[in-house]
């Protein structure tokens, strides 16, 4: 079957896009899989079309079009677009090869699925934010020759990314500003100057199996934007760094506040010329040097009868052999018990609280 | 049997009635042991044995737990002695008849003195019938709260309209001529305002720690403030020091060592702030009771161990003129320039004069605006001026700012708002709000005692922090208590809860769509209170 011509305007008459996509149902529903469509900005080409005839797949070749060339596309979808094109090229690409001869807008390659997009220059902000892989389909990928906008690759969440960094000399990073935030998964092959990224993401070098990739993938980019020039010049891997997310662990790896006043804060505390802390902790109801009151006793008034040790909670009050008592400061803990039972009060609490000096 | 008259103070008189429950006491003596204020003590009373004939005059001993009454030792309801009772036989009951402010008044001819925040809240809080109501949902790009970069930093010092530099183009540059007041960017949270000697040394540095960790692990640039009782030298030598905001206060305490110290430091440090008054206590200097005096707190604040009142103003300040040219001079001079200089005021019904003035500010010297209003903290105070004076901060900040708007003056001196703030647990809704209300910031100083451990609260729960005896270490010199905080801990909690404050700022940022500090931005606000509205310019909301 020929290819379906679609002429976006004619005698300045332009097409709607509902009217334009509609032509391209008809036609796939006829079994057309060929079709050049000459756009005026229409919306939403190449986007969720399938092939009606067995075994060959949808070609559309496309200039000037709107925004979202190919999103939601399938696979068997193969999208060419002559020039550049506005935001959201292969916005939630879910297995189509989308080649772009030019830029792209803000936001290409959104939530890519899966799928290729080619592109020969430059893409706008937030570009290849939410990839992501599914593992029952193929991973997808994002070629990009030249550089992205700021905030892209946002949140991504899997597939790869190749940024060639072509054309960019006197670029501080060929990825904008705060590029990666939130990304939790997928790889970014990045090639030349990169700055300003997300702090819980990695820039690390390349291994065999990236430049293995890299080298093989380079290829089908180049030949598919016509660049098969430019392999030398894209393949020096001295220029190339990868980005990964890093793994939770490494992420919260913080200094503890402990571990920061003995190791980075002011030797001795900033209180030690003036107070000696042994840096202690009572518990209430302590015993020894925390407690809050002390026991002593006067032998002058004492009768022997024990009733303050056998009433201690603590068992802290022994006598010796000459009827001497005295209260363990290891074991008491203040609570004047011996106090309040002793019929003469030959014990009495000693005030322990004392500011420190 | 003693007697019992009327004039005795008993325990219905006291705000707080220990319900001890006998049968389930084993006379452990913990609670005994633990209660710092001497509430409660060990006692004998006797149990009659039998109603059998035989036995009908015989009395048995026991041991009981008994609330001790008195003024200076009556539970304060601080809850430890519930704590470590091991069957829980005892618990403090606030008491609702309690009658004590008028028997201690009327036995003691004394006026009653406190800490905490005031307790009389009669207003409510103008900030919880604040909501925020502008939410950007297909308005502005919407952000993610945990994940995109938030700029929240906002201006600490004198910030100069545009008509005022004198821009030149030099070669490829742009050169600006004119000298350049001080100015650093910072987190628009500022903590502490606690002085050496109102909180213990181990709180103390637990804060400075917490500041310099969050600055230096985190990149969180928060700043403290010294509060009026000096800065030990080693933290005014060390590096840390950048973090400090110096506070100076009608007591110059700990200012010749400042000086003295000065050729040693290695830092400057982040701001200076000349205290004038404070919120919770408008009018009235600080207040440190001897019992709190303790001997490294003289040797810093160079006085001996008595009362400190300092004094309500500083004196030799007669006129906002002079305070200016005496005060912001003498301070920006003192380091050369470099240094923001601020001025903290309680809010009063006076304060738009005030700023208004120091908005003339011909030398720019004039850093920053802090006002304090009514339901701020303080380690001690009379009761008298915690409940009955004071402005509200809410409509005052209000004020402040559109004064300068009228003016087209806003911004060229940062205000920054507090006074009970996270008084309900959330320091950012408040500090969000208050932003938008027109505040470049806000600070904090109670709310860190209760990150700590501290008890107390706006319903007379524990407040002893004037009586040196606080159960948790926190306001306190007594070294038994001062033991029982965690130094580590303390910094641990502050530091979390800062990091938590400053995630739930940008939550609040970002649904309102803004990734830098909403400074004025009363738009975002509504309120379901007519009056509220009308008062602050805000939405009325139904
Ligand atoms: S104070 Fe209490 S624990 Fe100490 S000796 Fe006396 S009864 Fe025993
Ligand atoms: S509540 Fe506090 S003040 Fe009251 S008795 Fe218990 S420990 Fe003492
Ligand atoms: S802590 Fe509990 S069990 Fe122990 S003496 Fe006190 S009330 Fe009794
Ligand atoms: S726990 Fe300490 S700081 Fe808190 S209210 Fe009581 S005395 Fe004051």
């Amino acid at each position: 079957m020929e290819k379906v011509v679609i002429n976006g305007i004619e005698n300045n008459d332009r097409m709607s896009t509902q009217a334009l996509l509609q032509l391209i149902e008809e036609k796939l529903e006829e079994g057309y899989t060929d079709f050049e469509i000459n756009a005026c900005g229409q919306h939403d080409i190449g986007g969720s079309a399938w092939s009606r005839t067995e075994g060959k797949e949808l070609n559309f070749y496309i200039t000037n079009p709107g925004q979202r060339v190919g999103a939601m596309a399938r696979k068997g979808t193969n999208i060419f677009v002559n020039g550049s094109t506005p935001a959201d090229v292969g916005w939630l690409n879910s297995g189509a090869n989308i080649v772009v001869k030019g830029d792209c807008g803000d936001t290409a390659g959104h939530c890519a699925a899966s799928g290729k997009i080619y592109v020969s220059g430059r893409v706008g902000t937030r570009s290849g934010a939410l990839m992501k892989h599914d593992p029952k389909f193929e991973t997808p990928q994002f070629w990009i020759l030249k550089n992205t906008g700021s905030f892209s690759f946002e949140f991504m969440g899997g597939g790869i990314a190749v940024v060639c960094g072509y054309d960019c000399a006197g670029l501080k990073s060929v990825l904008g500003k705060r590029s990666c935030v939130g990304m939790v998964g997928g790889i970014i092959y990045v090639r030349g100057n990169v700055a300003d990224i997300a702090k819980t993401v990695s820039l690390k070098e390349l291994d065999d199996e990236d430049k293995k990739f890299l080298k093989s993938g380079m290829k089908d980019f180049l030949t598919a934007i016509d660049k098969k020039g430019l392999a030398d010049t894209l393949l020096d891997f001295s220029e190339w760094h990868k980005i990964e997310p890093l793994p939770t662990e490494e992420k919260v790896k913080k200094v503890s506040v402990r571990e920061f006043r003995k190791t980075q804060w002011i030797e001795g505390g900033i209180f030690g010329d003036f107070i000696e802390d042994d840096m202690s902790i009572y518990p209430l109801a302590a015993t020894g040097k925390g407690r809050l009151r002390q026991p002593v006793w006067n032998k002058e008034l004492c009768v022997d009868c024990e009733l303050c040790m056998k009433n201690c909670p603590n068992s802290a009050i022994t006598k010796d052999d000459n009827k001497i008592y005295s209260s363990c400061d290891d074991k008491c803990i203040g609570c004047s018990i011996c106090e309040t039972v002793c019929p003469k009060a030959a014990w009495t609490m000693k005030n322990n609280q004392k500011e420190v000096d | 049997m003693t007697e019992v008259r009327i004039n005795q103070l008993h325990k219905d008189d006291l705000p707080w009635i220990i319900e001890y429950d006998e049968s389930k006491c084993i006379q452990c003596g913990k609670c005994t042991a633990t209660c710092s204020f001497g509430a409660i003590k060990p006692a004998i009373e006797q149990r009659k044995k039998s109603c059998s004939i035989a036995e009908k005059n015989k009395l048995e001993k026991v041991i009981v737990i008994k609330q001790e009454l008195g003024f200076d030792n009556h539970c304060r309801g601080c809850g430890m002695c519930e704590r470590v009772c091991p069957n829980g036989a005892i618990k403090a009951v606030r008491n609702t008849d309690d009658r004590y402010s008028i028997r201690y008044r009327a036995q003691t001819g004394q006026s009653v003195k406190k800490g905490g925040r005031s307790n009389l809240n009669t207003e409510g809080r103008t900030l919880d019938k604040i909501k925020i109501g502008r939410i950007s949902q297909m308005t502005d790009p919407s952000l993610d709260a945990v994940r995109h970069t938030f700029e929240i930093k906002t201006p600490f010092g004198r910030v100069l309209s545009a008509d005022k530099l004198n821009f030149s183009v030099n070669g490829d540059k742009l050169e600006c001529s004119s000298p350049l007041p001080p100015n650093r960017f910072i987190y628009p949270i500022i903590m502490g305002d606690m002085s050496i000697g109102a909180v213990s040394w181990r709180m103390w540095e637990a804060m400075a720690i917490a500041t310099a960790y969050l600055n230096e692990v985190y990149g969180i640039p928060i700043r403290m403030c010294t509060g009026e009782g000096g800065i030990p030298v080693r933290l005014l030598k060390s590096k840390y020091v950048k973090y400090m905001i110096l506070q100076i206060a009608s007591g110059h305490f700990g200012w010749n060592r400042i000086i003295d110290a000065m050729p040693d430091m290695v830092e400057d440090p982040a701001g200076i702030l000349i205290k004038i008054g404070q919120g919770a206590k408008p009018g009235d200097g600080g207040m440190l009771m001897a019992n709190k005096v303790a001997k490294y707190v003289q040797e810093i604040r160079g006085v001996p161990k008595a009362d400190l009142l300092s004094p309500p103003t500083h004196q030799g300040l007669y006129s906002i003129e002079e305070s200016v040219q005496k005060m912001f001079l003498s301070m920006n001079a003192a380091f050369n320039f470099k240094v923001p200089v601020a001025i903290k005021v309680a809010a009063s019904v006076t304060s738009v004069s005030v700023y208004n003035n120091l908005l003339r500010d011909p030398y720019n010297i004039v850093g920053g605006f802090f006002l304090d209003g009514l339901a701020a903290g303080t380690g001690a105070a009379h009761e008298i001026s915690l409940n009955h004076t004071g402005h509200t901060i809410t409509s005052k900040l209000r004020d402040c700012y559109k004064a300068a708007i009228k003016q087209g003056r806003q911004g060229e001196i940062p205000i920054f708002a507090g006074g009970g703030l996270g008084q309900t647990g959330s320091f950012a809704a408040d500090a969000f709000k208050l932003i938008c209300l027109g505040a470049n910031g806000v600070f904090s100083g109670r709310l860190l005692l209760q990150i700590a451990g501290c008890v107390g609260n706006d319903t007379e729960r524990c407040n002893a922090c004037n009586t040196g005896l606080c159960p948790a270490g926190i306001a306190s010199q007594d070294v038994c208590l001062t033991k029982r905080l965690d130094i580590d801990k303390v910094a641990e909690n502050l530091v979390n809860y800062f990091i938590a404050t400053d995630l739930e700022l940008r939550k609040l940022m970002a649904p309102t769509g803004c990734s830098s500090l909403p400074i004025g931005r009363s738009d975002t606000l509504i309120t379901v209170d007519k009056n509220v509205a009308d008062r602050l310019d805000i939405q009325y909301v139904c």
